[in-house]
């Protein structure tokens, strides 16, 4: 074998090995996705899990390392029964998928947070069971670690098909994703099936993480990579489809391998965006599919809903010129300078979060790449006004500019899907743009940040105290959230809530779904960007993880806490989990934690926000002492 | 003989074996009430399906207006001006009845999402007029007090009638409605005639999927009897009264289940 070929080899050797990761973390959400027509994007967050289990078992405990994986597996398992039971079975019955998905990106954040609690922010690796000497087969170096990878994918495998082909359960399994009505009929609980899949499901990905910890070192964060990775491999097999599953998790491993071998390890991810968009465009059901998800069709014929309180007329009117008038005095009462900038940032953040309110309030659909946007439009807004005195308002356009052409492009890619594509694209995409934010060195500083970046000034007023930003800040948000509440209570608005209720019903109307989901989308991109500049201004600074996918999930986490579809509601989120760790340091380290968990608990309990159940006491009390007064309120349900 | 507002040539689509829709050719004129009906699994919902181009047929092909559908989207049906409601009634949750009626007028809507942010008078204007309309016609099928409530809090019977006027605030030049009269009682059921009628005499095409027979003799022009999907009789609502075919496929079961 000549050296090249020898090399080419090595890196599929490599590629069929993470590959096998990924079809064990596919299968699981095949498995999920089959039996209950939802996305699980928790399902990487349990490889890292079992993985970091594994090593304090191995580690701490000194536990035998057969014992420390039988454990690790089991508390998996035991996590996953227990989330699957009391999250997210019962919340099956009562949100729509948009929300389904969003919860689960709230049971990944939780979990995350729980690792990042117990084991610290570093990487971990788990010691290779057969050492660490590679094995030499033919020439090519493999390490031994390699088999034991390949050896569990192809047991996991072999099980799934002995369970769906020999056993009841299996049989059972297979009925209530088939036809979950049927199977009730005959007995079978189906809510049972469905928090055991997605018990099983978290225990492949541990078994997987645990796996691969010995050559691929994880921390808690690394469950996004693990969980897109995932999914992406599932896209391209076809969803719902094991044997696509397993294929697609090959597929993608190699490529990515051989991107970073032959390109660089910097595109592995945009490799990856773009195999799944390339896919879904040439074939949409992806390489294997299994024909309609049925599941997933009888979920959107439910129209299960949240229910959306507004406030109206004059009452609200009244209501918003105190909170502003509140707001605009904040700054002469508060003198800690700490808390004087958190409000800022909370203004900020919340540009970006009323995007995400028109996108997923109103127009129902989830954005997962917030955080991608608010980067580019802060890292486009710096590097031109730092590396090339650009004037920032400049900037600010040029960065919003960016931020739309991607927006459309990501749009247009996916609009032809049904489902939840666009929202999984979309995380995709800022796994991406955190990729190059760290990667590109040379431009944005890489993982250390991008320093120096001036004050922002428009028309010669220079905003470089915190009062005078706050201001300006407050000074956008009231421009916008007057513009939107405007072009909201329109057809536009109109249009944007009859899709989210019922996309079908909305065309038969001759609402153009589509062109309606662009519009809602550029408008979510664009206020992101804006909101990312405008953070990069603020700080003179920014890094990758300021404007990363966990930022994301946390603006999600400030929208649905604050209460989705109601514009301002949003704002009670942002500033709770934007002012609640700067009062109480000590709660910095929780604060993953404490997003992930008010999301999934705002999901269960309050799935109207917190405005919302304000709204509804305001209108409880009103009630009680002029029934007649209450007509300003409207409370559907 | 001026265009006819629908018109079917030889449609045909299957389901894996079952052929939902088999050969149908008919045509609906210009300002007629035509009524579609026949058992359950006759294939009339299917028919609407693929009218509004939600299905794509096998085989055959439809007019609207003398224009072939292949290829539009369904919000292009609608904008043509054939409007459709659906079996079951499909209201927005999450909106108010009001603001359900609104969003039937979407296709009418000039003021653009931007004009609307910067609150100009003439969007605002606009706005006021069309909620004006859309209260007339909650007054006419006596929903006006229902005006602020969410939508899925009404009865069945109201949501089937909300998602009527939602239909006509489309202001359709060809309206298709699937059951409009089930889940309604009597008195409901004899408005809904009324307001049927007021519609084709203002000009509008219906046709109407419809179980209750006493409607469909009262207001049809024509009747389109469909079994195991295809036509068995066609004729004025007492030409198919007494067609021995649509007695035995339909009529006759119906009331001996009675």
């Amino acid at each position: 074998m000549s050296a090249g070929t020898q090399a080419a080899v090595q890196i599929v050797i490599g590629g069929l090995l993470q590959g096998s990761l990924f079809a064990l973390v596919a299968l699981g959400f095949a498995l999920v996705f089959r039996m209950t027509g939802v996305i699980n994007l928790s399902q990487g967050a349990f490889c890292v899990l079992g993985a970091l289990v594994c090593y304090s078992l191995e580690e701490t405990l000194h536990l035998p390392v057969p014992l420390a994986i039988l454990g690790s597996v089991l508390a998996a398992l035991l996590l996953g029964l227990a989330l699957g039971a009391a999250v997210f079975v019962p919340a099956l019955s009562r949100l729509p998928n948009s929300s389904m998905l969003m919860l689960t990106a709230g049971l990944l954040t939780f979990i995350q947070g729980l690792m990042l609690v117990f084991w610290g922010g570093d990487p971990y690796a788990l010691r290779p069971l057969w050492g660490e000497a590679p094995v030499q087969v033919l020439g090519v170096r493999v390490p031994s670690q390699g088999f034991w990878i390949a050896g569990t994918a192809a047991l996991v495998i072999a099980g799934f098909w002995y369970l769906f082909a020999r056993t009841t359960l299996g049989k059972a399994l297979q009925a209530s994703a088939e036809n979950p009505t049927a199977a009730r009929l005959m007995g079978i609980d189906v809510e049972r099936m469905a928090a055991m899949s997605f018990g099983l499901a978290a225990t492949i990905g541990a078994l997987g993480g645990i796996m691969v910890a010995p050559i691929l070192a994880v921390q808690f964060d690394t469950s996004q990579f693990f969980t897109i990775s995932g999914f992406i491999s599932v896209a391209i097999g076809g969803m719902g489809s094991f044997v696509g599953a397993v294929v697609g998790g090959l597929v993608l491993g190699v490529a990515e391998q051989l991107a970073a071998g032959y390109i660089s390890g910097l595109f592995s991810g945009a490799l990856a965006l773009g195999l799944l968009l390339v896919t879904l465009l040439w074939r949409p059901t992806g390489l294997f599919a299994i024909g309609a998800a049925r599941r997933s069709d009888v979920r959107e014929e439910l129209h299960v809903h949240p229910a959306i309180v507004r406030l109206r007329g004059r009452g609200a009117a009244a209501l918003g010129v105190a909170a502003l008038a509140v707001i605009l005095v904040l700054p002469l009462l508060v003198r800690d300078p700490g808390l004087m900038g958190s409000l800022v940032i909370t203004g900020i953040l919340f540009i970006g979060v009323l995007g995400l309110d028109v996108l997923m309030g109103f127009a129902g659909q989830v954005s997962l790449g917030q955080g991608g946007f608010m980067a580019i439009g802060g890292y486009v807004a710096a590097i031109l006004a730092t590396t090339y005195g650009w004037p920032p308002l400049a900037g600010i356009a040029i960065g919003c500019a960016a931020s739309l052409v991607c927006a459309l492009l990501l749009s247009l890619a996916t609009m032809r899907l049904r489902g939840h594509y666009l929202a999984l694209a979309t995380l995709a995409f800022g796994l991406v743009v955190d990729s190059l934010d760290v990667g590109m060195m040379q431009t944005t500083g890489g993982p250390s940040g991008l320093v120096g970046i001036p004050s922002l000034e428009i028309a010669g007023v220079s905003f470089a105290t915190d009062r005078s930003m706050y201001y300006l800040v407050v000074g956008i948000i009231v421009v916008l959230v007057l513009a939107l509440i405007g072009g909201t209570r329109s057809a536009f608005g109109r249009a944007m809530m009859a899709i989210r209720a019922d996309r079908l019903a909305a065309g038969a109307l001759g609402i153009n779904v589509a062109r309606i989901k662009l519009a809602a989308f550029a408008i979510s991109a664009v206020l992101a960007s804006l909101a990312g500049s405008l953070y990069a201004f603020y700080f003179h600074y920014l890094s990758p993880e300021m404007v990363g996918t966990q930022r994301s999930f946390e603006m999600i986490t400030m929208l649905v806490i604050g209460g989705e579809g109601t514009l301002v509601g949003p704002l009670l989120g942002v500033a709770l989990l934007t002012l609640l760790p700067t009062l109480v340091q000590s709660l910095a380290l929780y604060k993953i934690l404490a997003e992930g968990l008010l999301l999934v608990l705002a999901f269960s309990f309050l799935p109207e926000g917190m405005f919302g159940g304000l709204a509804r006491l305001v209108a409880r009390l009103r009630e009680r002492r002029a029934p007649a007064l209450a007509s300003g309120l409207e409370a559907p349900s | 003989m001026s265009t006819p507002a629908l018109e079917l040539k030889g449609l045909t689509k299957t389901f894996g074996g079952l052929r939902a829709v088999d050969g149908v050719s008919f045509e609906v004129p210009a300002g007629g009430l035509s009524a579609l009906i026949g058992p359950n699994g006759s294939g009339k919902t299917t028919l609407f399906n693929l009218i509004t181009n939600l299905y794509r047929a096998d085989a055959g092909e439809v007019r609207l207006f003398g224009a072939a559908i292949a290829d539009a989207g369904d919000w292009r049906i609608a904008a043509s001006g054939v409007v459709r409601t659906f079996q079951t009634a499909r209201v927005f949750p999450g909106m108010t009845a009001i603001e359900n009626v609104l969003a039937g007028a979407h296709r009418h809507v000039r003021a653009g999402a931007w004009q609307q942010m910067l609150w100009l008078s003439r969007a605002r204007q606009e706005e006021h007029a069309l909620a004006l309309q859309a209260e007339a016609l909650l007054e006419l099928v006596g929903l006006a007090q229902f005006r602020d409530t969410a939508a899925t809090d009404l009865p069945m019977g109201a949501q089937k009638l909300l998602e009527v006027v939602r239909a006509l605030m489309a202001k359709p030049r060809l309206l298709l409605l699937d059951e409009p009269a089930a889940g309604l009682n009597d008195g409901e059921t004899a408005e809904l005639a009324l307001l049927l009628r007021a519609v084709r005499d203002s000009g509008v095409t219906l046709l109407v999927v419809e179980h209750n027979m006493s409607l469909v003799m009262g207001v049809a022009d024509e009747v389109i009897v469909l079994d195991a999907g295809a036509i068995v009789a066609r004729g004025s609502p007492s030409e198919i009264q007494r067609n021995p075919r649509v007695i035995e496929a339909y009529i006759g079961q119906a009331e001996g289940a009675r």
